[in-house]
C-alpha cells in the first residue's frame, strides 16, 4: 500500500514538472512579440528595454530561463511582468476566494444533487423524474458565465435581491461573505447538480436491485432505512471519487469564469488577466497551482480506490 | 435516461436484450437493429435530435438569410443608417450607443448591436463557426483519442506507458487556462506546421485548442475498452488464423468500439461548442470581427442593462442546442447499452 | 424516502431565505464617517473607484491617468495650475516656486527661487537640492517621463553615470538661498510646463532611487498618500503640514478619500448611483449611460478634454504611401458613427490640436475642415472614386486596435468603413497591455489603427511629437505612422525654439496644425469627452471642479 502510494506522489511530481515545462514552452516558443518590448510600456527607450532584457534574463538560453523562472517560484520572488507585482502574493491573496467559491459550490450541487437523484430514483419513470431529468439536462446545457451574467444582472442589479458582483472577507463578516457568494455558488452548481443528480439516479437504480436490497427488504427493514443505510451508501462511492475529481477541474476551469462574471478576484481572474496580457510569470504560477489541485485530487482518488478495490494497487 | 416505465427496476445488460426480444417477438435481430427500435420510440430524443439538425441547418442557411431577408453581412456596421418602426423613423444606433432590439421584420429581425450589425444574422454565421469548430474539435479528438487508446490498450508496454503518460498531463492541464493560454498564445502568432500556416484569427485555431483539451477524456474509456476487448475470443481467434496486430485493430477492435464512440461523440461535440463559447468569452476563441455565440455573449454582457438582447439571444441559441444534443445524446446511449455509465466531463 | 429529500430541500431554502433576510436587515452604510463634520462643507471620507491599478504611485514613473489623478494632489511641483475649470485653469501659475521661471534672453538658463519654509507631508523640510534629486530619480529609474529631461544639460552623462547621487551639471541649487539654476542644451518653449509636471514635483532628498509604489514618497500637497495596496485600494488623507500656496491652490475639504480598484466599470457606475462609492474615475459605462443621464443629470456632467482620438496611416507602405489614397480616407471616413460608439462621449472633429490647446481654432472642427463638416455624413463617393483612381481599390488592409472598450468596436467600425471605400479591410485586436508597443514597432508593419492621445501640460508640442520625423524609431515609435513631411518638422523644430509661448506663438502652432490637417497624414475624428459622476451625498453644485489639464480635482470634493 505505501509502495503505491509514494509511486502515485512521484507520479504526481512528474507531471507538475511536466505541466510547467509546456506552459513556459507554450508563450516563449509560439511565436509572439518581445516580452522586453512589451513589458517596457509605451514611451519606453531602447536602454529601458535592454535593461529589462538584463534584469530578466531575457538574453539567457531557453532552459536557463526555465530554470531561473521556476526557481523563482519556489523562493517567491517571482514577479509580474506587467505591474512588478510579487505574483506568490497575489495568489495567496485570490486563494481563500477561489475556495470560497469552489467549495461552497461544491457542498451546494452535492446536496441538491443527492436530493434530485435520490427524488428522481424514487419516482423512476413518472413525471416528477422526467422533470427533474429535463431540469438536469438543460443545467448541464448552460454556460455558467451567461447564466451567471443573468444572474448578476436581473438578480444583482435589477432586482437587488442580491449584491451585484464583488467579494467580502469571510473573517469581516460572514453574512455578508455568504451573500455575496449565493449568486456565484448557484451559477457553478447548476452545471454539476445535473451530471450528479443523473448518475446518483442510475446508481441508485442499479444498487436498488441488488440482492442484499431485496434481501434486507424481505428481512422487514423499513423503506427509508434501506435506502439511506444501503442504497445511498452505494450509490455514493462512485459519486465521491467523481465528485473528487470535479473539484480540482472546477478550480482548474469553472471557476475562472464565475470569477470574472462575478469580479471576485480570484486566483482564477488573476490567471485569466495575465493570460491576456501575455503576463508569463503568473500564468505560469496559477497554472502550477491549478494542476497541482488536480493532480492531488486525482491522487487522492486513486488512493481512495486502491484502498477499496486491491486489484489497482497491481496495475 | 428511462423513459419507459416498463424498464424501472427490470432486468439489465443480457437479460434485458433478452427480453426485449421476447416481448418483440422478434429473435436474431442483431443489436444494431434493436438499438435503432429503441431509439426511435424514444420521441422526446428524437424530437431532440430534429431540433438539432434544424438548428444546424437554419445556421448553414446563414448566407441565404443574410442575402436575400436582412440584405446585409455579418460583419457590416450601419451605425449611421436608420429603419421605420411602427412607421417612425428610428436609429439603428442611438445617438447615446443604444442599439435598437428585435424588430421581428427581414431586417434586425432580432434587433442590432452596438456597431450596427445585424444580430439574427451575427446568429447565424456564429452559430455555423461555433457548431463548425464544435464538430471539427469532436472529430479531432475522436480520432486521435482512438489511434492512441488503440495503441495504448493493444500494444500495452512502453507505448502504453508513454501514452498514458501524456494523457496525465494533459488531463492534469486546468483545462480552461490551457485553452486560453493556448487560444492567446496562437492568436498572436498563428501556428507553422512546416509548409502549413495557419494566421491567428483563423477558425482552426480554437478548433485545435479544443480538440487537443478533450483527448484524455475520451482516449482513456477508449484504452480501457481495448483492454478488455483484447481478451475476447474473437481476436484470439483472428490471432490465430495469423492475422496480424493492425489488421485486428481495424477489423475487430475498432468496429466493437463505435457504439462508444457515438455516444462520445454527440457528447463531445455539446462540450466542444460550450468550450469554444467560453474560450470565445474570454478573447481566446474566434477573434473578432467574426462572429460565435461565444463573441456575442461576450459582447451582449457589456450591454445587459439598455439591450438584453444581445445577451439572451445568443446564450438561448447555445443552450438549445447543447440541450439538443444532450438529450439526443442520451437518448442513443439508452438505445445502444442502457447499462452504460457513459460520462464526460467538463 | 421522498420525504426525507423533501425535507432537506426545505431547510437548504428556509436556510437561504435567512440568509438574504440578514443580509437585507443589516444595511449599513459603509461608505465611511457618516456624513463628516456636521454636514458642514469639510471634513468626512469619502470612497472612490479605479478601473486598474495605476501603473505606479511614485512621481517619477507614472504616466498613465490613474496615478495622475490623485496625486497631482500630493505633489506639488515648482510650477502648477489653478484650481478653475476651463481656459483659466491652464495658465501656469508659481507652484513650490515663489515666482515664474526667469528665463535668460538665450532662451536656455531658467532660474527658479523656491518658497521659504516649506515643509512635506511628514514634516522634513523642503530644500531647494530636492528638485535636483527628483530629477535624478526620474533620469536613474528609466521612466517614461526621461525624455522631457534630456534636454537638460549633464543629463545624459548622468544616466551613462548609473549612479543615484551622481550630479547633473545642467542643475545648480542653492539650499540656503532656496535658488534653482537649470540650463538647458537648447532652448525649449515647453520647459516651463515641463516643470509643472509630477515628474519634476520635488521629493525628499533622500528617496531612493527604486520603484516605491507600495510606500510612495512624502510630497507638498493638499493630501497624502497613507495606504498603499497594489490592485486592492490605496488611501489619500488631509495633509496637515500643507503649506499656504494662495487661494489658487487651496487645501482639500474631505479628510479621508480611499479608492478600491474594482475591475468592473458597470459595478462602479452602480454603486455610485446606490450610494456606496462616492465617484468613480472613469465615465459610467455606455450601458448605463442611458440611466444616468436621465435619473441622475442633477450629480452628472461631460466635459470635453484635451484629447484627440485619430487614425494612424502608415505612409511608408502600400496602400497609404499614396497620399491621394490617404486623402480619400479623410473624406470618407463617417465621424458621427463612430462617435456613436463612444455613446456620445466623443466631439467629432477634424483638427489634431484639441480644444483648449492654445493654437487650437474651433472653425477648423467645424466648418473649416477641408473634408467637410465632421457632424455630418462623409462624402463616401468622393472616397471611393479617390481610392479607385489610384488603383487600390481591393487591396488587403489590416486594421490596429486593442481590446479596451470601446476601442475594439470603434476598429471594427473603422475596418468596415474602409470595406465601404472600396479595401478589404480586417481589423485585427490586440491586447491594451502590449498594443502601443505593437504598432510602435517597425516589424508589425501595421497600415492603419486606432490612436489617441490625452495632453500632458497644454503646450503644442506635447501633441506635434507624435508626427515629427524626428520621433520616428524601430521600437515604441510614437509616430507608427512614419509621418515625416520636411515642412512639418521644420515648423515644429523652429517653434520649439521659442522661450515662451506667446499668443503669437501660438498662432504660428495653429497654421502648422492646419497645415497638418490638410495634408492629410492622419484621420482625426474627435476629441474625448469625461465626465464627473458623484454619488447623492457628495455637493455636485458647490464641489466639483473639473480641471482641463488634471480631470478631477479631488481637492475640491465636499460632503453636502
Amino acid at each position: 500500500m505505501a509502495r503505491f502510494i509514494v509511486r502515485r506522489l512521484l507520479q504526481m511530481v512528474m507531471v507538475m514538472f511536466a505541466v510547467s515545462v509546456l506552459t513556459f514552452l507554450i508563450f516563449n516558443v509560439i511565436p509572439n512579440s518581445d516580452p522586453a518590448v512589451r513589458m517596457a510600456g509605451r514611451q519606453a527607450s531602447q536602454s529601458t528595454i535592454q535593461a529589462i532584457r538584463k534584469e530578466w534574463g531575457f538574453d539567457d538560453s531557453l532552459p536557463q530561463q526555465y530554470i531561473t523562472t521556476m526557481k523563482k517560484i519556489f523562493s517567491g520572488d517571482l514577479v509580474s511582468q506587467f505591474t512588478q507585482l510579487p505574483v506568490n502574493e497575489e495568489i495567496i491573496k485570490g486563494l481563500p476566494r477561489t475556495l470560497s467559491l469552489a467549495i461552497g459550490a461544491a457542498l451546494l450541487w452535492m446536496f441538491v444533487a443527492i436530493c434530485f437523484g435520490l427524488y428522481s430514483a424514487v419516482k423512476a419513470g413518472r413525471f416528477a423524474d422526467r422533470f427533474l431529468t429535463i431540469i438536469a439536462l438543460i443545467g448541464i446545457s448552460m454556460p455558467v458565465f451567461w447564466i451567471g451574467a443573468l444572474m448578476n444582472h436581473y438578480l444583482g442589479f435589477k432586482l437587488g435581491l442580491f449584491p451585484n458582483g464583488g467579494y467580502v472577507e469571510l473573517t469581516k463578516d460572514p453574512i455578508d461573505w455568504a451573500y455575496h457568494l449565493i449568486l456565484p455558488w448557484t451559477a457553478l452548481a447548476i452545471l454539476f447538480i445535473g451530471f450528479y443528480s443523473r448518475v446518483l439516479r442510475s446508481n441508485v437504480l442499479d444498487t436498488v436491485n441488488e440482492d442484499y436490497v431485496r434481501t434486507a427488504r424481505a428481512k422487514g427493514l423499513g423503506e427509508r432505512q434501506i435506502m439511506i443505510r444501503h442504497v445511498l451508501r452505494n450509490s455514493m462511492i462512485p459519486i465521491v471519487t467523481l465528485w473528487g475529481l470535479d473539484f480540482g477541474a472546477v478550480i482548474g476551469g469553472g471557476a475562472i469564469l464565475t470569477e470574472t462574471v462575478f469580479d471576485l478576484q480570484g486566483v482564477g481572474q488573476y490567471a485569466a488577466e495575465a493570460v491576456g496580457q501575455l503576463d508569463v510569470p503568473p500564468v505560469l504560477a496559477t497554472t502550477l497551482f491549478a494542476a497541482f489541485f488536480i493532480v492531488l485530487l486525482n491522487a487522492v482518488v486513486d488512493i481512495v480506490y486502491a484502498v477499496l478495490d486491491p486489484r489497482i494497487r497491481l496495475q | 435516461m428511462a423513459t419507459e416505465p416498463a424498464l424501472e427496476g427490470a432486468l439489465q445488460g443480457p437479460a434485458a436484450w433478452e427480453e426485449e426480444a421476447d416481448r418483440e417477438h422478434v429473435h436474431g435481430v442483431g443489436p444494431w437493429r434493436l438499438g435503432l427500435r429503441r431509439l426511435r420510440r424514444n420521441k422526446l430524443a428524437i424530437a431532440f435530435g430534429v431540433l438539432f439538425i434544424l438548428l444546424v441547418l437554419a445556421c448553414l442557411a446563414a448566407p441565404l438569410w443574410a442575402d436575400k431577408v436582412a440584405h446585409t453581412t455579418a460583419t457590416e456596421n450601419h451605425l449611421s443608417d436608420t429603419i421605420v418602426i411602427d412607421g417612425k423613423k428610428t436609429n439603428v444606433v442611438g445617438l447615446d450607443g443604444v442599439p435598437i432590439g428585435p424588430t421581428y421584420k427581414g431586417e434586425f429581425f432580432l434587433g442590432a448591436d452596438p456597431n450596427g450589425r445585424d444580430i439574427m444574422v451575427r446568429l447565424l454565421y456564429g452559430g455555423r463557426n461555433s457548431l463548425m469548430i464544435g464538430v471539427a474539435a469532436a472529430l479531432m479528438t475522436t480520432i486521435l483519442s482512438v489511434i492512441l487508446g488503440v495503441i495504448a490498450g493493444y500494444f500495452r508496454g512502453w507505448s502504453d506507458g508513454v501514452i498514458r503518460a501524456v494523457l496525465d498531463i494533459l488531463w492534469s492541464f486546468p483545462v480552461v487556462i490551457l485553452g486560453v493560454a493556448l487560444g492567446v498564445a496562437l492568436a498572436l502568432g498563428g501556428i507553422k506546421l512546416g509548409p502549413i500556416t495557419i494566421s491567428g484569427d483563423s477558425v482552426l485555431v480554437p478548433t485545435f485548442v479544443i480538440g487537443l483539451v478533450y483527448i484524455p477524456y475520451m482516449a482513456r474509456p477508449v484504452r480501457g475498452q481495448v483492454l478488455s476487448l483484447r481478451e475476447k475470443e474473437f481476436v484470439e481467434a483472428a490471432r490465430a488464423q495469423g492475422a496480424g496486430p493492425l489488421r485486428i485493430m481495424f477489423t475487430e477492435v475498432v468496429p466493437n468500439l463505435i457504439s462508444t464512440l457515438l455516444v462520445f461523440f454527440t457528447l463531445l461535440i455539446a462540450n466542444a461548442v460550450l468550450l469554444e463559447a467560453s474560450l470565445s468569452f474570454l478573447g481566446a476563441g474566434v477573434q473578432p470581427p467574426n462572429p460565435s455565440w461565444g463573441t456575442m455573449i461576450d459582447e451582449g454582457v457589456d450591454r445587459i442593462a439598455t439591450a438584453p438582447h444581445l445577451t439572451i439571444v445568443p446564450g438561448v441559441m447555445l443552450v438549445l442546442t447543447v440541450l439538443a444534443l444532450n438529450v439526443f445524446g442520451d437518448g442513443v446511449r439508452d438505445a445502444l447499452d442502457p447499462r452504460a455509465k457513459v460520462r464526460l466531463e467538463h | 424516502m421522498g420525504k426525507l429529500g423533501r425535507r432537506a430541500l426545505v431547510l437548504l431554502v428556509a436556510a437561504l431565505s435567512m440568509l438574504v433576510v440578514a443580509a437585507c436587515g443589516g444595511d449599513d452604510d459603509d461608505s465611511g464617517g457618516g456624513g463628516g463634520g456636521g454636514g458642514g462643507k469639510s471634513g468626512g471620507s469619502i470612497t472612490m473607484s479605479q478601473t486598474s491599478q495605476p501603473d505606479h504611485l511614485d512621481p517619477a514613473l507614472m504616466y498613465t491617468v490613474n496615478a495622475i489623478e490623485p496625486s497631482w494632489l500630493v505633489y506639488t511641483p515648482l510650477i502648477a495650475y489653478p484650481r478653475k475649470e476651463g481656459q483659466a485653469g491652464a495658465e501656469l501659475i508659481p507652484g513650490l516656486a515663489q515666482d515664474l521661471p526667469k528665463i535668460s534672453k538665450d532662451g536656455k538658463t531658467y532660474e527658479l527661487t523656491l518658497r521659504k519654509g516649506l515643509k512635506y507631508s511628514d514634516g522634513s523640510p523642503v530644500k531647494a537640492s530636492d528638485f535636483e534629486h527628483s530629477i535624478k530619480r526620474v533620469l536613474n529609474l528609466e521612466s517614461g517621463g526621461s525624455a522631457f529631461f534630456l534636454g537638460i544639460e549633464g543629463a545624459q552623462d548622468y544616466i551613462d553615470a548609473g549612479k543615484c547621487d551622481a550630479d547633473i551639471s545642467g542643475i545648480e541649487t542653492d539650499d540656503k538661498t532656496g535658488k534653482i539654476t537649470i540650463k538647458l542644451a537648447e532652448p525649449d518653449g515647453s520647459f516651463t510646463h515641463v516643470l509643472s509636471m509630477w515628474f519634476a514635483a520635488p521629493v525628499p532628498g533622500d528617496t531612493p532611487c527604486k520603484e516605491l509604489t507600495k510606500d510612495p514618497p512624502p510630497g507638498v500637497g493638499p493630501y497624502k498618500f497613507t495606504e498603499s495596496v497594489p490592485n486592492r485600494q490605496f488611501v489619500m488623507e488631509k495633509n496637515e503640514n500643507f503649506p499656504d500656496l494662495g487661494p489658487d491652490i487651496p487645501p482639500g475639504k474631505v479628510d479621508k478619500i480611499t479608492t478600491k480598484i474594482i475591475k468592473s466599470a458597470q459595478r462602479q457606475a452602480q454603486d455610485v448611483i446606490s450610494g456606496e462609492l462616492d465617484y468613480m474615475q472613469d465615465p459610467p459605462p455606455a450601458d448605463l449611460k442611458p440611466e444616468v443621464k436621465a435619473k441622475y443629470s442633477d450629480r452628472y456632467e461631460e466635459h470635453t478634454t484635451a484629447s484627440t482620438y485619430y487614425m494612424f496611416m502608415n505612409t511608408r507602405l502600400p496602400p497609404f504611401d499614396d497620399p491621394k489614397v490617404r486623402e480619400a480616407v479623410n473624406w470618407g471616413l463617417d465621424k458621427p458613427a463612430l462617435a456613436r460608439i463612444f455613446a456620445g462621449e466623443l466631439a467629432p472633429g477634424c483638427s489634431f490640436l484639441p480644444p483648449g490647446m492654445p493654437g487650437y481654432d474651433e472653425a477648423l472642427d467645424v466648418e473649416d475642415c477641408p473634408w467637410g463638416n465632421p457632424n455630418e455624413p462623409p462624402d463616401l463617393e468622393k472616397a471611393r472614386q479617390m481610392i479607385k483612381d489610384a488603383g487600390v481599390d481591393g487591396t488587403e488592409v489590416t486594421v490596429y486596435g486593442n481590446n479596451d472598450d470601446p476601442t475594439d468596436k470603434v476598429t471594427e467600425a473603422y475596418a468596415d468603413q474602409l470595406n465601404k471605400m472600396g479595401f478589404k479591410a480586417t481589423p485585427k485586436i490586440v491586447d491594451g497591455g502590449v498594443y502601443f508597443q505593437t504598432i510602435g514597432s517597425a516589424k508589425t508593419k501595421a497600415q492603419t489603427g486606432f490612436l489617441n492621445w490625452f495632453q500632458d501640460f497644454p503646450h503644442p508640442k506635447n501633441f506635434f511629437f507624435l508626427v515629427d520625423g524626428k520621433s520616428i524609431q524601430p521600437t515604441n515609435s510614437q509616430n507608427p505612422g512614419n509621418v515625416d513631411d520636411p515642412e512639418i518638422t521644420k515648423g515644429i523644430a523652429e517653434l520649439n525654439l521659442e522661450p515662451e509661448l506667446t499668443d503669437e506663438v501660438a498662432a504660428k502652432w495653429g497654421e502648422l496644425n492646419k497645415k497638418l490637417v490638410e495634408r492629410g497624414y492622419i484621420v482625426p475624428y474627435g476629441h474625448r469627452k469625461l465626465a464627473t459622476f458623484l454619488s447623492e451625498r457628495m455637493d455636485f453644485d458647490n464641489c466639483s471642479l473639473f480641471h482641463p489639464v488634471w480631470n478631477n480635482d479631488y481637492s475640491s470634493f465636499c460632503l453636502k
